[in-house]
């Protein structure tokens, strides 16, 4: 098991010599919200991730890089149990959310779903549903008719993702009106609206472009505050930019994790930096 | 340190132009002090104006580091012991460019003493230079070689240099008073220890970056750490 650090807590101290040289035992851990503990995850015959322990600290974002291939993605579905729609996918091990295993047999996968919401590469809005309706429809799927609430949590939800004040007046349009950058921010809306705890993002930036990518880092750094958020990707600077802590996966093992300044200034494993340099392969 | 190749090999090559610049750069450092130094001790003005020639191109070269160096952070975005040898290599120029600077100093100093007849004091200059010339090449080898060690003694050294250029002081100033028609002269020559004990606080800088280039440690102000 390795024992996350307490970031740093200045982010321009934090990136000084005096946080790369300082071991990260010596700090104290923070809280945590998910812990795997030897998770190890087959499709059919073919083992994606082995034996992965790895402790996610609640209120952070939390980053996994790796190149393609090696796991990041499957371990991201593992969290809230989204694997399970794939066949023949198995897993060993257990994930503990607030220390309740995900994987015990009296657990809803549903509830595990609302209470740890997914982001995905690609926005993908209901396509028959309004903005608003988009919004609202974990919670109506939910059993919640008050209309009151529905259009409370409708603004509230808009605006932690950053899209009330452009789309307040258009609420009755289309979510696939919207440009790329807004549906994703949609999406993180509906994620927002059943208050999870947990936000899993699997490169949510991948089809943006720079400015649309930079808002949705903006919003991350600004929904870390109230929210865990882990975000999978493959562009290290972002991983850099938004990031607290970094793990790095390899051919389906956690090879490293630690503060994101201490893995981009001095990692502790060479493949790391191998990867991380660009001198992988 | 032998370091595989990176993917991108466009990366490699500015890497490598950057090193080479700094290398370069250190080696006409290190040419300039010594003939200054020998200008000063062989009373050679030739030797002189070929030091303070050696400047010019010094100074070129900082500006050829930064350049570099700013490229390779705009367009590679380095991390790891890469951003730590960039960042080094450019915290490194301008301690070297001190030294050209230093070198400079001590030629035209020369020429001015080579005006006068000789003074024999100039010989308390010689084991100060040494102990100058070998902290600096010390410290640019541990930098190259990524070997802390020898860059942390490179650091330990400076306070003998420290104290070599105190007891010059002494010497020269109980002559200035005993001899005071050589006023100028050993007033020059007190300058000069003083040019090479800066030298070795240059080195020293140059030492702690290469400490933090190869082992990601800062072993700048420990001193005043602890007494804090």
């Amino acid at each position: 098991m390795i024992t996350l650090p307490m970031p740093q807590p200045e982010v321009i101290e934090s990136r000084d010599r005096e946080a790369a040289a300082t071991p990260d035992m010596e700090q104290e851990p923070l809280p945590l919200v998910i812990e795997s503990k030897n998770l190890s995850m087959w499709y059919g015959s073919k083992r994606a991730i082995e034996n992965v322990s790895l402790d996610i600290p609640a209120r952070a974002v939390t980053a996994i890089i790796g190149p393609s291939g090696c796991g990041k993605s499957t371990f991201l579905r593992a969290l809230n149990r989204m694997h399970e729609l794939v066949p023949h996918a198995r897993i060993e091990g257990s994930v503990l959310l607030d220390g309740e295993n995900l994987y015990a047999s009296d657990v809803d996968p549903a509830i595990v779903r609302r209470r740890v919401g997914m982001i995905f590469q690609k926005s993908n809005p209901f396509p028959t549903m309004s903005i608003g309706e988009n919004v609202i429809i974990g919670l109506r799927l939910n059993g919640v008719r008050d209309r009151k609430f529905l259009n409370e949590r409708l603004e509230k939800s808009l605006r932690m993702a950053a899209l009330w004040d452009e789309v307040k007046d258009d609420l009755h349009k289309s979510g696939t009106s919207l440009s790329g950058g807004q549906q994703q921010r949609l999406c993180i809306a509906r994620a927002l609206a059943v208050e999870p705890e947990v936000i899993l993002m699997d490169e949510p930036c991948s089809a943006l472009d720079p400015i649309a990518t930079a808002k949705i880092e903006e919003l991350i750094q600004g929904l870390k505050a109230q929210y865990t958020i882990v975000i999978v990707t493959h562009n290290m600077q972002q991983a850099g930019r938004v990031s607290d802590f970094t793990a790095f996966f390899y051919m389906g093992r956690l090879i490293e994790i630690g503060s994101t300044t201490k893995i981009f200034t001095n990692p502790s494993q060479k493949q790391t930096e191998d990867y991380i340099t660009g001198r992988f392969g | 340190m032998v370091t595989s190749k990176h993917i991108l090999g466009t990366f490699d090559e500015a890497l490598s132009s950057l090193r080479n610049d700094l290398l370069m750069m250190a080696g006409l450092a290190e040419r300039s002090l010594d003939r200054a130094i020998k200008g000063l001790l062989e009373r050679n003005d030739d030797l002189c104006a070929n030091a303070i020639a050696d400047d010019e191109e010094i100074d070129q070269l900082e500006k050829q580091i930064d350049k570099d160096g700013f490229e390779i952070l705009l367009r590679y975005q380095p991390v790891a012991s890469d951003l730590r040898r960039v960042i080094s290599a450019m915290k490194l120029s301008p301690n070297i460019e001190r030294v050209g600077d230093q070198a400079t100093s001590i030629a035209k100093r020369a020429r001015k003493l080579n005006r006068h007849p000789p003074l024999p004091e100039v010989q308390l200059i010689v084991p100060i230079q040494a102990h100058a010339m070998s902290m600096f090449k010390d410290s640019i080898n541990a930098f190259v070689r990524e070997d802390v060690e020898l860059a942390r003694a490179v650091v330990a050294r400076d306070k003998q240099l420290d104290d070599m250029n105190r007891s010059a002081n002494r010497q020269l100033t109980e002559r200035m008073m005993q001899d005071r028609d050589q006023l100028r002269g050993y007033l020059n020559l007190i300058l000069i220890s003083r040019c090479l004990e800066r030298v070795g606080d240059h080195a020293t800088n140059i030492a702690e970056d290469a400490v933090y280039a190869a082992a990601a440690e800062d072993i700048r102000h420990q001193t005043l750490a602890v007494s804090a």
